[in-house]
């Protein structure tokens, strides 16, 4: 068995030495150079930071920030990705939850690493590409890692306005990629065109599903996306046979027109997951490339990445839902009412997931570990933790399931996971916003911020672009004079949503 | 021009539309910026954006973004 997804790289770097592994639009990097690199760091990392600690890593969209992230493990650490675009609060709170002593970064992150509140030493990536391997270090650094050794810690939106780091394991990520990768049928054939940002957990599957089997990952540029005739044509040029996309980054090219130019001559395979698709949409793909390989996926980080797969065989029409489907290999997922009582066959339930793939928690948050990954209520025989994802779910009579949105006041906006309360704890923030309410009008994807006090929408919108990544900008703020209460004392949602324009 | 700053301004306060010349080129609008504006523009110039100017060269500025426009009326 294999112990850690070193063992993955080490047989790649023997079989595929010569093959490309990672291409951006200016470098590429082949199996064998890859490792090198990974080599070199480790053994620079080994020598500054123990085993089994973070290590954070602030790097662009390029071929190198892979080789930062298994640089980290070969040094038997783990890593914790940060996007150096968000805001320096943000990284702030980051670096405040995951307290690395050691921060990688490439030059063009350095001076933003160095104006953060951060003590701890920072290394740059181009600095140390050429440091000799030691092969015996990088040998007992590997040895001391195993199957439920932490691999990353990935940032999530946490309700309490503190972003919540969940921690995946070796074994967990290898359950899900092998899970994945026969669906969608994996071979050292594929070229992976990531849209993901490289921090994010969607890009996981374009980092190993090559480490696992050989296939290659193309990181197209971020403002191709923007420009959707440049996209395909991008597609084409690097012969793309596979996208692992957010449901937004597939809704782009069919919403802007991109099918009308051309379109994607050697796809083969598009799996989509973050958000429901809307099949108005997902139609467009399948009119023009009906021969491709639909799978919508679903699942939260803490079930490492997705835990449940649909393969689309029917054509979809404007109004189609999407089943999520069944569990990937490994995952156990079942439904239980409020009472923790099992849900009856068709009814609604909360989705609960169990198995090896379940996250090893919260990062220095044991708290809010212990709440969220609970003994399963249906077996009181043995230790089986469950995690209870807050989705509300039901099988229908084929024993798919199906997806019926949030317990809680969590979203999903242009593929980021948001929870709303997160929204108002920071609106209430800004001087001259007394009361808030931040509700999300789905059909139109607007993030709306409902508010009173003197404050101005611009400085609002000015104050959370400076301290909160992008997707959580609010895009409509509605000033009122006094918030809608129920008479409880609450503030009515209801009366608030018939606002939405 | 000034309804076209209007919609620019309340789309991105943060931006200075006035100086900007590499918005798309320097990735200071994103993809979902410019799906927002591609349908807001429509909507108030009452004209059809196409995949084919969607380019760099026609978003880069306020400035080009507006001859863009002019030339959608035109035709």
């Amino acid at each position: 068995m294999e112990k850690s997804v070193l063992c993955r790289l080490n047989s790649a770097a023997i079989k595929y030495t010569d093959k490309i592994i990672f291409k951006d639009s200016k470098t590429c990097l082949t199996f064998g150079g890859f490792n090198d690199i990974t080599k070199s760091i480790g053994t620079y990392l080994a020598g500054v930071a123990p085993a089994s600690s973070p290590v954070v890593v602030m790097s662009g969209r390029h071929v190198y920030t892979p080789a930062c992230f298994l640089g980290a493990v070969r040094a038997g650490c783990f890593y914790a990705p940060m996007d150096g675009d968000m805001p320096k609060t943000r990284l702030n709170q980051i670096l405040g939850v995951i307290k690395s002593e050691l921060m990688l970064v490439d030059k063009a992150h350095l001076e933003i690493a160095q104006s953060l509140d951060f003590d701890g030493k920072i290394v740059v990536m181009e600095d140390i590409l050429e440091t000799p391997a030691n092969e015996e270090l990088l040998k007992s650094r590997e040895e001391s890692l195993t199957g439920a050794s932490p691999l990353y810690v990935i940032f999530t939106s946490g309700s309490t306005g503190v972003p919540k780091g969940v921690i995946t394991s070796h074994q967990s990520l290898m359950t899900y990629i092998d899970s994945v990768s026969k669906v969608l049928s994996i071979d050292d054939t594929d070229i992976f065109g990531n849209q993901s940002p490289l921090d994010y957990i969607a890009a996981i599957r374009d980092i190993y599903l090559p480490i696992s089997f050989g296939a290659s990952t193309y990181i197209i540029p971020k403002n191709e996306f923007a420009v959707p005739a440049q996209l395909f044509e991008t597609l084409n040029r690097e012969k793309i046979t596979a996208l692992c996309w957010s449901v937004a980054g597939v809704e782009l090219p069919a919403k802007l027109g991109a099918f009308d130019v051309s379109k994607p001559e050697y796809l083969k395979k598009l799996c989509f997951s973050g958000s429901v698709m809307p099949c108005k949409y997902l139609k467009i793909w399948q009119e023009n490339l009906p021969d491709v390989l639909y799978v919508n996926q679903y699942g939260p980080t803490e079930t490492t990445a997705s835990c449940t797969y649909y393969v689309v065989n029917e054509k979809v029409d404007d109004d189609t839902v999407l089943p999520i489907g069944k569990p990937y290999d490994n995952y156990k997922v079942f439904l239980l009412n409020e009472d923790n009582t099992p849900t009856e066959q068709g009814k609604t339930g909360e989705i609960c997931v169990s198995g090896s793939i379940l996250a090893l928690g919260y990062y220095g948050n044991p708290e809010y570990t212990e709440k969220s990954f609970i003994q399963n209520p249906l077996n009181p025989n043995y230790r089986e933790l469950i995690y209870k994802t807050g989705d509300l779910g039901s099988f229908n009579a084929d024993g798919l399931l199906e997806f019926h949105g949030r317990k809680d006041r969590q979203i999903k906006h242009l593929g980021h996971r948001i929870e709303l309360g997160e929204i108002e704890e920071t609106a209430k923030k800004i001087s001259g916003v007394l009361d808030c309410c931040s509700l999300y009008n789905k059909p139109k994807e607007h993030l709306y911020l409902f508010y009173t006090g003197d404050a101005t929408s611009k400085d609002i919108v000015l104050y959370f672009r400076a301290n909160m990544p992008a997707f959580m900008v609010p895009r409509k703020l509605v000033n009122l004079d006094a918030m809608p209460t129920l008479p409880n004392g609450k503030i009515d949602m209801q009366t608030l949503k018939s606002y939405f324009k | 021009m000034e309804e076209l700053m209007e919609i620019l301004e309340e789309l991105r306060p943060d931006v200075d539309f006035e100086n900007e010349t590499a918005l798309i080129t320097d990735g200071v609008l994103d993809s979902f910026d410019i799906v927002a504006l591609v349908g807001e523009l429509n909507d108030a110039f009452d004209i059809e954006i196409k995949p084919n100017n969607l380019v760099p060269e026609n978003f880069n500025s306020a400035k080009a973004m507006y001859a863009l426009i002019e030339k959608l009326q035109d035709e």
